[in-house]
């Protein structure tokens, strides 16, 4: 039944970024990268975690170390920049780590079958994830089911699947170009799973913060019901957020088997959690219609760093997980004010 | 200023583009001409079985399982049936096992009922075992996921009436004979030995070697890693060791990253099982680091690696064919009620690259597949 008073909202209530100013370019790139309600604060915590790690651990400041964060914290940037876009269109994709096994085991075999080529198994890959998103998208926005539900369902088939097409075996992959593209070569010097990483960036950045898509998500994320009354497509917009995670997690799939010359069905189980908690972390909120791209990047790398830190400072495995899930926390209260 | 979306376009098309032209070798350092030369394969390894069950047991050898003609007999008359809960199915390890024990007991008309997969949580293998007993079946095999928490369900099992063989370790309290009637595992300390012994020709007198150990308080990790220190103190004490450990196995590529990177004076690195020495290889390859590496345990990828020459040099492997094959005839021993040793092990088998095509067969009981086989003709002729 419609609700009749959703006539009533005015166009005003529908969340937007701010609309560009006149001034120069460069005040404007900063707006739009500071977009949020807490991006400095977020600097702020990096900038103290980058700080006491440099301090207390001789190894921490160094480039060698700084690549190895960002190789290390690859996977889960590129899939919250996806994840991002579903959060402010007020959804949720808990099935992003399985999406990336199955990506993964459907590259592999692609290679396998067809003449070993690259390109087939890249395609295969970002198919088979974008092919998932849909399925997410369709089942949440046609059915009218909860993402939270729909996703983990899609968390449970995916992961079946990638586990069933070679009955749990892992695919070997053989392909060189296939490393160096995605796993072991470098661009002017920055290794080719952070490349990945800042093309993600790019293009998410370019599609959420200068692009009609990324304003109808925040108006979809911000108020549905004025953002359907506005004319915006919310089941389209919708659906196109988990397409592109799905898409970015099927990039993820290639950076990670590249790397491991195998693709695997287990690999990365749970890391959806990293995700979300990057995205939030980052100033998305759960509720929709606010976040921006470079939190979550930040919010990744904050993940990361604190990770990589305290293994050089050789803390014990058990003591790890209090540490970082006690300053994740309080790196949100803080970010908060 | 804005962008239209010619812009917008073109500045996507041309990181896209950038991105997909990524092509170049990670520099990388030389292994030491001396690595495994100096090991010789039939003094590799202990020649008998070395460790001890977990309270302190002699091993007895699988070959005091055999059935007379008679038993085989009563087996094949007695329409048993037979449960397996696993900790995981999705290791070559795992599957081997699995099909040692299913292969074995198919032969004396033994039917298995069902393969359950707790995914290394305690929760679904409590619920798993539960289930299973209410399949009445006349005995499980079983991996504990932990042996503490795991421990008074498997309890259960006997107080059901249901006969219990355990791979690997033994839940804490249970008693032998009354509680289960055997475990199975392979020679863990012997395992880790050829890994040290391996390690210890790749690395110069006083060298510093890492060792990517499993945090978490398990029988059959504990005593490889147990196995490396005490081979290294006994013969190569100029060497120290540096350990890290790691409870999420996920995680293993990063805390072995960082690892390295915080040890830069580490020459050598030793890995607790296959996959988180691939993990840990696939950290150092991204780094552009080449110290060799042992582990123990053989798979598909770890054989491809070792007959490349590359980093992995050596593994001490298990059998998990034959320990499968171990645990169903204990199993038919204890349905007739006949006698059972507490702790059966399995020999361990050096793995190194020029036997790594016989031990592929050793271990999985088939030929090489293509890729091992393609692995191994393209570092002819030091892989065999």
């Amino acid at each position: 039944m419609i609700d009749l008073s959703a006539t009533q909202v005015a166009a005003s209530q529908v969340a937007r970024p701010p609309a560009p100013a006149p001034a120069g370019r460069w005040r404007k790139l900063a707006r739009t990268l500071l977009r949020g309600e807490r991006p400095y604060m977020l600097y702020v915590a990096f900038a103290i975690l980058l700080v006491v790690f440099s301090l207390a651990s001789p190894w921490f400041l160094s480039v060698d170390n700084f690549l190895n964060i960002g190789r290390q914290t690859t996977l889960v940037s590129i899939i919250a920049i996806g994840m991002t876009f579903v959060i402010i269109a007020r959804q949720i994709d808990l099935s992003v780590a399985s999406t990336l096994a199955l990506s993964g085991m459907a590259a592999a075999l692609a290679m396998a079958h067809i003449d070993n080529n690259w390109v087939v198994g890249a395609i295969a890959g970002l198919g088979t994830g974008a092919l998932v998103g849909l399925l997410n998208g369709i089942l949440t926005t046609q059915l009218a089911i909860p993402s939270f539900l729909v996703t983990l369902g899609t968390l449970s088939v995916a992961r079946g699947l990638a586990m069933m097409i070679t009955n749990t075996k892992p695919v070997i992959i053989t392909n060189e170009t296939y490393f160096a593209v995605f796993g072991e070569g470098s661009l002017f010097g920055v290794p080719a799973p952070i490349a990945w990483t800042l093309a993600a960036v790019i293009v998410g950045i370019l599609l959420l913060h200068y692009n009609v898509f990324g304003r109808r998500i925040y108006a979809v994320g911000g108020n549905p019901t004025a953002a359907l009354y506005s004319g915006i497509r919310v089941r389209r917009v919708t659906t196109l957020a988990f397409v592109l995670t799905g898409l970015l997690a099927g990039l993820a799939a290639l950076v990670l088997s590249a790397r491991s010359h195998a693709a695997r069905p287990d690999v990365v189980q749970g890391m959806e959690l990293d995700v979300i908690a990057s995205v939030i972390l980052g100033g998305c909120s759960l509720f929709g219609g606010r976040g921006f791209i470079l939190g979550t990047l930040l919010g990744s790398l904050i993940i990361g760093t604190l990770n990589n830190g305290l293994v050089l400072l050789g803390v014990s495995s058990p003591m790890q997980l209090v540490i970082k899930g006690a300053i994740i926390v309080a790196a949100v209260a803080f970010t908060k004010r | 200023m804005t962008l239209n979306s010619r812009h917008r376009l073109l500045l996507s098309a041309i990181v896209t583009a950038a991105s997909a032209v990524l092509i170049a070798a990670p520099a990388t350092a030389q292994v030491p001409a001396s690595c495994v030369k100096g090991v010789d394969l039939s003094t590799l390894g202990p020649a008998s079985i070395i460790g001890q069950g977990p309270n302190g047991e002699k091993a007895a050898s699988p070959d005091v399982l055999a059935l007379s003609e008679a038993e085989a007999a009563k087996i094949k008359a007695g329409n048993f049936k037979v449960g397996i809960s696993m900790q995981t199915v999705n290791l070559d390890w795992a599957q081997l096992q699995i099909q040692g024990i299913t292969d074995t007991l198919k032969k004396y008309g033994v039917t298995v009922t069902g393969v359950a997969s707790a995914e290394y949580q305690v929760d679904k293998q409590i619920a798993d075992i539960e289930n299973t007993i209410q399949q009445r079946p006349h005995g499980i095999i079983s991996i504990p996921v932990d042996f503490t928490a795991t421990a008074p369900t498997y309890k259960k099992v006997s107080k059901a009436g249901i006969k219990l063989v355990l791979m690997d370790s033994i839940p804490t309290g249970l008693k032998h004979p009354e509680e289960y009637a055997a475990m199975v595992s392979a020679d863990n300390l012997g395992n880790g030995q050829i890994a040290a012994q391996v390690l210890a020709s790749c690395v110069p007198q006083g060298a510093t070697i890492g060792l990517v150990n499993f945090g978490v308080d398990y029988f059959s990790t504990n005593e490889r890693t147990k196995g490396v220190r005490a081979w290294m103190g006994k013969n190569r004490p100029d060497i120290k060791l540096k350990q890290v450990d790691f409870t999420d196995p996920p995680k293993v590529s990063q805390i072995a990253g960082d690892f390295l990177t915080g040890n830069p004076d580490i020459k050598g690195l030793y890995a607790v099982w296959d996959q988180p020495a691939l993990d840990t290889l696939s950290s150092m390859r991204a780094q552009g680091i080449n110290i060799p590496m042992t582990t123990v345990d053989l798979g598909l990828q770890s054989a491809i690696e070792i007959a490349k020459g590359g980093p992995l040099k050596a593994t001490g492997s298990q059998r998990p064919y034959d320990q499968g094959v171990a645990e169903a005839m204990v199993m038919m021993n204890a349905l007739l009620g006949k006698p059972t040793p507490a702790w059966i092990g399995v020999q361990s088998l050096p793995v190194v690259q020029s036997n790594v095509l016989e031990s592929y067969k050793t271990v999985f009981k088939k030929d090489p597949p293509a890729e091992l086989l393609d692995a191994c003709n393209k570092a002819k002729p030091a892989c065999n």
